[in-house]
């Protein structure tokens, strides 16, 4: 399979949990893996008892298996900075604060977190050689997918914008009549040079995405999960991206035969519903069921998470990223 | 002064005022006219880039903030254009000399 693996759908279902669990399978079966979260609320600290930061650390007790986490917060600063020093060494004292002003609006708008994390994602992805795999445990539905629609979406428009700064500079140049200097000069224009650096950018992720890239959804026997987990289908496809197969997360265990107390009953009903919910899984929806996983009493941690894995019907086999 | 360097002095001077007359009738309304056709592209790529300025948030924004440390120039010549435009029928008005 490729070798990057992402796992998404609704907050709440235990996408943390299988990617981990399929980090650490994919991990004893030889393959050097890395998860990376972009969950703001730490969870792969708390599955594998251990901080992480933002750059890939070995987990603890696993041969193989590296994990981090990035925060967008971080990453939207860490970017805020990066303009601001660039900004001092080219720009006059006297434009600093009127365009650092420019600079703050642009940090602000809705979707600066997007971008920063789509950055970092395909930062990771670029410099993925020290690993065979890399598993993503990507943030909740909704933004993931703006996430993965952004590089077409973002490789028209810098299109567009180199576009409209060749022409100006281009009307620069034939206003330079005679022996005057043209106030705009084509060659090393280095707003054209930054254009085209993420236009690049833009086109390896896309590619990346398109051909390495594997899909997975989460979701939990429920209504809610199960309408989220459609649209999140046909978005994906939208897009051009097909899902490789979903993972039902947290099924109600039956209780044995001969019980037949009030929980009884109950976990009987509701066992009784997530069956039938299962079934149309299977019959209306196209990506195949690729794992059943039960609820667990305790936090998902330490032999449980073993456990789920054992419970993962996803292949390990890795196949040599194409675009890197 | 005999005739022949009287006439060449005139023919200096027509000369001279004949490449004034037209540079100040055609080719430097020319190239203004196409220095503010420039200025105009280069609004709508400033435009483009930072459309959060006007308060129209933008998806790209994030990745155009980068480019500002080298717009230092266009960003300036842009707000102060933004200033002095009061409709944008003036500002093509200023390009025609009557």
């Amino acid at each position: 399979m490729e070798p990057f693996v992402f796992f998404g759908g609704k907050g709440g279902v235990g996408k943390t949990t299988v990617s981990c669990a399929y980090g650490l399978e994919c991990a004893r079966d030889g393959h050097r893996t890395l998860v990376v979260s972009t969950d703001p609320a730490h969870s792969v600290t708390d599955v594998f008892d251990q901080s992480f930061d933002d750059s890939p650390r070995p987990v603890e007790g696993i041969d193989g298996l590296d994990a981090m986490q990035i925060d967008p917060e971080d990453e939207v600063t860490r970017h805020l900075d990066e303009i601001r020093q660039n900004l001092s060494e080219q720009v006059s004292a006297s434009m600093v604060n009127e365009i650092n002003r420019q600079l703050e609006m642009a940090h602000g708008t809705p979707g600066a977190y997007e971008s920063a994390l789509f950055d970092r994602f395909v930062d990771v992805m670029r410099n993925a050689e020290a690993y065979d795999r890399v598993v993503f445990d990507t943030a909740p539905s909704g933004s993931t997918l703006r996430l993965l629609g952004l590089p077409d979406l973002l490789e028209g428009w810098i299109d567009r914008l180199m576009y409209k700064r060749r022409t100006s500079i281009d009307l620069f140049e034939k206003a330079a009549v005679g022996n005057n200097e043209p106030r705009r000069v084509m060659d090393g224009d280095p707003v054209l040079e930054r254009l085209q650096e993420r236009k690049q950018f833009f086109e390896f992720a896309g590619s990346a995405l398109h051909d390495d890239a594997a899909f997975f959804l989460v979701m939990n026997p429920d209504e809610l999960s199960l309408n989220e987990t459609r649209r999140s289908i046909d978005d994906l496809r939208e897009k051009g991206f097909d899902v490789r197969g979903l993972v039902a997360n947290k099924l109600t265990p039956s209780p044995d035969p001969d019980e037949n107390g009030r929980g009884a009953r109950y976990l009987r009903e509701r066992v009784a519903t997530e069956r039938e919910r299962l079934e149309t899984i299977r019959s209306e929806f196209e990506p195949p069921l690729v794992a059943e996983i039960g609820w667990r009493s305790a936090e998902v941690k330490g032999d449980l998470l073993a456990d789920v894995a054992a419970e993962l019907d996803v292949e390990t086999a890795v196949e040599p990223p194409t675009h890197v | 002064m005999d005739l022949a360097d009287r006439i060449e002095s005139f023919r200096e001077t027509l000369e001279e005022w004949l490449r004034g007359l037209y540079h100040g009738m055609i080719t430097h309304p020319a190239y203004e006219k196409i220095e503010k056709e420039a200025e105009d592209a280069e609004d709508a790529f400033m435009l483009a880039c930072f459309p959060d300025a006007f308060g129209i948030p933008s998806p790209v924004s994030y990745y155009t903030a980068e480019l500002l440390p080298y717009l230092e120039d266009e960003f300036e010549g842009w707000e102060r254009r933004l200033w002095d435009r009061g409709t944008y029928l003036e500002r093509k008005g200023q390009q025609y000399h009557f």
